[in-house]
């Protein structure tokens, strides 16, 4: 076991100061993704759309809205 | 007084027969070392608030011919059964206490405290023991009304009770205001103002009492909480959050007969009543909150000074004696404060509890800590004894497996309790990544559903016509990417035509040109593919499509012919006016195709 003397403070490793421009940034890159998402499903037909596509649309939405997501929470206090 | 108990994950039983074990080591018998002399002590009995604070300043001497190691402190049964918090010093040392039993003195309670040294014959050595007792004054009479003062009673003993022969002692009784019913006399007594002196009293022999009785005014808050659950919320995100639940009782004299509001507010003669009490938090929190089961509870202030936050509580109503409140108190602290890490390795370094009010008196406590999920190698350690509660596990958001819970709970504690305790363990920080990883995957589920959501076809009758419509927008489709990827092409084409022009390049130039026109070629071929593709199902569309190709064949000669000239011209096979005039024709024969082909992409 370490002892306390040896030990240093331990801080967030995201300065919690800039919770509120990570989630907006991430969060609008999210959404932007998502909206471009859903229209190609509701535009596309089965003709004409790409399942590589559409995935790579959808991970990169999935991967910005989830950490704006996380973000969003610690902001506002829910500090998973 | 020092206790560590290192407990870890799942070893509760162990510690169950281990505390077991150390109480009947500690309650051995004890003789009575008749050698040993209290030369002089001084004893201060504080009673001005809720609690009996008890100071004893002795110096002990050693009348025998061998060592001493310890000496005994000796309480009424009483005492010890509402004793709170003990601490034995000699000097600046804290010298070890532990419970001790004497077979001749069974009715009272004994505790045995070593001492740092033996204690040589004939010499002397000074020892200060602090003793702290809640729920040992008695409201006298136990029923008061709104406006009446508190009068309450201490029952003790005018001697020191110890089991050693003390040669001179004095006491020295501390009141909260000059306002005294009756007290026991035994000369030497005096009495001035807040203060009541006995003594000295000389050669005293052990085990003397002699009964003290004090009946005075106070009016100090006689506030108890009854139940403090003190919860912490670990987040390795930087946040550390505190939530207190208390439940206070007023302990004082009961009110009797109704309670009038008008006479409350009109004149200030509710003595002993609790309007509000000041808590004191940490200087870093922040988010303050005060509630109970119906909201927030706005008659409060926050102060915040240099080196904390003074919180001023006013609870909904006044408490009178028998009268209860329930509320929650809750804050933020970063967590670089309290939280300290090597590697893998964390220690968290927090108060038991923290200030409530002054001269505050607990019940009972419940301390909860809950770490983050995957946290392991949990050991906890108090500085004096706690009782450990098995492990528990909670659920709050994005948690999978639950974050692990560690309680402890003691019961009767003080002011001088506020210690802290270091919470060691062990969390691998790439865990961190799972509760965001979480969110990516639910996002993910919800975009994979409406990818398969498109793709079902739930009709029960295939319909041709949509079919073919459908078949026919998508090859449309493909037309105009293959059509855009054509028209880039062509600015290709000219880009090289210009640079033929002023590098006159002849061999270098028509290489690329090769290469672009046969790219043309072969987008022109899937376009005419396509062609017939439509046809199958739209003539009408595959007509544009097929009349799109003518134009595009008029524009590609004519920038074939572009192309021809210049070179012509590069290598000095035609005059610079035979070029321009051939060149103008072709300009507008390109502008015109190119002005058609717009119109007509429209409508396919």
């Amino acid at each position: 076991m370490v002892g306390l003397e040896s030990m240093s403070r331990y801080v967030s490793p995201v300065n919690p100061a800039i919770y509120p421009h990570l989630t907006l940034v991430l969060m609008s890159i999210g959404v932007f993704f998502t909206a471009w998402f859903f229209v190609y499903e509701v535009t596309s037909t089965k003709l004409t759309r790409d399942f590589f596509k559409e995935c790579l649309i959808a991970l990169v939405a999935s991967v910005f809205m989830g950490f704006g997501i996380l973000f969003l929470l610690l902001w506002v206090g829910i500090y998973v | 007084m020092c206790a560590l108990t290192t407990i870890h994950r799942g070893s509760m039983r162990l510690l169950v027969c281990l505390v077991v074990a150390v109480t009947g080591v500690v309650a051995a018998q004890d003789g009575i070392n008749k050698d040993l002399i209290n030369k002089k002590i001084e004893r201060k009995l504080d009673i001005s608030s809720q609690l009996v604070k008890v100071t004893q300043k002795i110096t002990l001497e050693n009348g025998g011919p061998a060592p001493v190691r310890a000496f005994l402190v000796t309480l009424t049964q009483v005492e010890k059964d509402k004793l709170s918090y003990m601490n034995v010093q000699s000097g600046s040392s804290v010298l070890k206490v532990s419970e001790a039993q004497v077979a001749e003195h069974r009715d009272l309670a004994f505790f045995r405290v070593d001492l740092r040294d033996p204690l040589q014959p004939g010499k002397t050595a000074n020892v200060e023991v602090e003793m702290i007792m809640t729920q040992l004054l008695e409201p006298y009479p136990a029923y008061i009304q709104q406006g009446e003062k508190q009068l309450v009673r201490y029952t003790g003993n005018h001697y020191v009770l110890t089991p050693y022969t003390t040669t001179t002692q004095t006491t020295t009784v501390t009141l909260p205001s000059p306002n005294i019913e009756s007290y026991s006399r035994l000369k030497p007594t005096t009495h001035t103002d807040t203060s009541i002196t006995y003594g000295s009293y000389e050669g005293v022999a052990g085990f003397t009492v002699d009964p003290m009785t004090i009946h005075y005014e106070n009016n100090s808050p006689f506030l108890m909480v009854s139940k403090l659950e003190r919860i912490i919320e670990v987040s390795h995100w930087g946040n550390i959050a505190v939530e207190e639940t208390l439940d206070v009782l007023h302990t004082g004299a009961k009110l009797k007969g109704p309670f009038s509001r008008y006479d409350y507010q009109r004149e200030h003669n509710s003595y002993s009543s609790i309007k509000s009490f000041k808590t004191i938090i940490p200087a870093s929190a922040k988010d303050v909150y005060y509630r109970d089961e119906i909201g927030n509870i706005s008659t409060s202030h926050m102060r915040i000074q240099d080196d904390a936050v003074e919180l001023d509580l006013r609870p909904r109503f006044p408490l009178f004696g028998g009268w209860k409140t329930h509320y929650k108190i809750g804050y933020n602290v970063p967590s670089y404060e309290y939280l300290y890490s090597s590697g893998d390795e964390y220690i968290l370094k927090m108060r038991i509890l923290d200030h409530v009010f002054d001269d505050v008196t607990i019940d009972e406590l419940k301390l909860t800590v809950i770490l983050p999920e995957g946290v392991r190698n949990v050991a906890f350690e108090t500085p004096y004894p706690m009782e450990r509660l098995p492990d528990t596990v909670h659920y709050t958001y994005l948690d999978t497996v639950g974050r692990p819970v560690v309680s402890v709970t003691k019961r009767n504690l003080v002011e001088s309790h506020i210690q802290d305790f270091t919470l060691h363990y062990k969390f691998p920080a790439i865990l961190m990544l799972q509760e965001p990883l979480l969110v990516v995957i639910a996002f993910f589920i919800l975009f994979l559903t409406v990818i398969l959501y498109v793709r079902l076809d739930l009709t029960l009758s295939k319909d041709d016509a949509t079919e073919a419509k459908m078949r026919v927008s998508s090859h449309c489709e493909q037309v105009h990417t293959h059509h855009e990827k054509r028209a880039r092409l062509y600015e290709k084409l000219e880009e090289e035509i210009q640079k033929l022009k002023s590098s006159k390049d002849v061999t270098h130039s028509q290489t690329a040109t090769k290469k672009i026109q046969g790219s043309i070629r072969d987008e022109t071929q899937a376009i005419s593919d396509l062609s017939a593709k439509i046809r199958l199902d739209n003539a009408e569309y595959a007509e544009k499509v097929a009349e799109l190709q003518k134009l595009d064949k008029t524009l590609r000669e004519s920038v074939v012919q572009q192309l021809t000239n210049v070179e012509k011209l590069v290598a000095g096979k035609m005059s610079k006016q035979q070029y321009m005039d051939a060149e103008a024709p072709l300009h507008k024969k390109k502008e015109e195709a190119l002005e058609k082909i717009k119109v007509l992409l429209g409508n396919i």
